[in-house]
């Protein structure tokens, strides 16, 4: 039984390698200089920033939470951060979008489709920051209380003792999320289309609109994108766990009790 | 005081759901194709989920590490990347527009999340209680033992794999061809067109739709753990 459910999850989970194989077969003999247009560059300058922003913020306000959570014994805060789980991100961002863009009392003060995307990054913090503090809670509920308890004894300040006492063994979840968040912030579509504005639009959104406008005349463009948009992140997945895999699997021997 | 800024920021946004009057609901094809999804596709993702991880908690074979790796790779995969690739891929296969391709990508981006967390509920839960299980037969293995033991991990890939399916416009639209319309894609077009009452309808249903769910399976979940329990005495 076990087997025939991995013949097939691995099957499924090829599709994805293949789609990256097909990238590569159809940008052969791309003309790169194409990608060096006003709308591109100014695409990559504003998902990098959204990206790093909306990330930065989810993780340091969910494992915070899941810290308070830990050392509180919070119940109540745990199943209130179930809430935003139930919702979509695309319902999600129409909630925001209808919050945000008239009426309400935030209009005037921050606004959706302006072009700091400030509601894009509300939004994926709002949504994020749950998946964020459910990859870490996990981490301190096996947390041995023992080196937390040294550190007070030694008399470390709170920073030292987090440092000391918590942060090695976040770095695994925290890493995790990382990417998974910076991948699929990165490159999508629906939340930005819904809430971001025309220019200059985020490499997901303008990828997906250089496909599939004008008869696929521009689709190699936007295959080319998508191609090299992949390989970095993963560069950047394989060079930070290469960097951080003795450090890791020390932890890990460590955790073991 | 802190308390009711935390509950307020969490909660916030749900206000806009009660902004204005949503449509009148009524059971369209949009509706009828994103139940079948979430239904069928939160059951295939239980399936292979709990089917994989199980293997992977008990192979001793030399390829564990490397399975790891590919079943864990494609979540730092910006799907609507190499969803650009499958379409390529799946245009020469003939299934672009149908709703065997649209069930293929959406599997495809919910796999990885829900292999991770039955193998992470499974490795919580030991190897010593599973391996205890194989002396049953898979019928009363599944249904006595590993269903009550999973509870929480079956509501959550559930939940999981509902609210990713929903979320997906660009690749239900681009794999369908258009053809196949779904609550998410008429949401955009709804936006697109200003109809607010209609945008709204959907929002709602968007929500309603993994909250049910999950209620749902949760009360199935607890009479069945009761039939089981009445066994014992």
């Amino acid at each position: 039984m076990s087997r025939s459910s991995l013949w097939i999850s691995l099957f499924v989970l090829a599709l994805p390698f293949t789609g990256v194989a097909f990238l590569i077969y159809e940008t052969v003999g791309f003309d790169w200089s194409e990608l060096n247009d006003a709308a591109w560059r100014a695409s990559l300058a504003v998902t990098l920033y959204v990206t790093l922003v909306a990330t930065a913020v989810s993780l340091v306000i969910g494992t915070w939470l899941a810290r308070s959570v830990y050392r509180r014994r919070s119940t109540w805060l745990a199943s209130l951060l179930r809430w935003p789980m139930f919702v979509p991100h695309v319902a999600a961002a129409y909630l925001f979008y209808v919050l945000f863009s008239g009426g309400f009392p935030f209009y005037g003060v921050v606004e959706a489709n302006e072009r700091h995307h400030l509601v894009v990054i509300l939004t994926y913090v709002w949504k994020e920051v749950p998946f964020v503090f459910l990859m870490v809670i996990g981490t301190y509920a096996q947390l041995n209380r023992g080196y937390v308890d040294m550190a007070k004894t030694l008399q470390l300040t709170p920073f030292e003792q987090f440092k000391v006492a918590e942060w090695p063994f976040l770095v695994k979840p925290l890493l995790d999320s990382f990417w998974v968040l910076v991948a699929f912030i990165s490159f999508a579509y629906e939340v930005p289309a819904l809430l971001g504005v025309t220019f200059p639009e985020l490499l997901g959104v303008l990828a997906y609109e250089r496909l599939t406008t004008g008869l696929f005349l521009n689709a190699f463009e936007s295959y080319a994108v998508a191609l090299v948009w992949t390989l970095f992140i993963f560069i950047g997945v394989i060079g930070s766990y290469t960097l951080t895999a003795k450090r890791r699997r020390r932890i890990e021997r460590g955790m073991r009790r | 005081m802190s308390r009711f800024l935390t509950a307020g920021l969490i909660l916030f946004p749900f206000v806009g759901l009660f902004l204005a009057f949503p449509a009148t609901f009524n059971w369209d094809e949009a509706i009828g194709n994103t139940v079948v999804y979430v239904l069928v596709l939160g059951f295939v993702n239980v399936w292979l989920g709990i089917g994989t991880a199980w293997w992977l908690m008990f192979t001793e074979s030399r390829w564990k590490t490397a399975v790891e790796w590919f079943t864990f790779l494609p979540l730092f995969i910006p799907v609507l990347a190499t969803m650009f690739g499958m379409y390529i891929a799946l245009a020469q296969l003939g299934l672009v527009g149908t709703h065997i391709g649209v069930g293929l990508v959406l599997l495809v981006t919910t796999l990885p999340y829900s292999i991770r967390l039955a193998y992470n509920a499974m490795y919580v839960i030991g190897r010593p209680l599973l391996e205890q299980t194989l002396t049953l037969a898979p019928w009363s293995r599944f249904g006595l033992v590993l269903f009550p033991l999973l509870k929480e991990t079956i509501r959550t890939i559930v939940l999981f794999s509902t609210v990713i399916v929903l979320s997906q416009f660009v690749l239900v639209q681009l794999m369908g061809a258009g053809l196949i319309p779904t609550v998410t894609t008429r949401l955009y077009q709804a936006y697109a067109g200003n109809d607010f009452a209609l945008a709204l309808q959907n929002t709602w249903v968007l929500i309603l739709v993994p909250v049910l769910l999950y209620l749902g399976i949760g009360g199935l979940f607890g009479i069945w753990i009761r039939l089981v329990k009445g066994r014992l005495q």
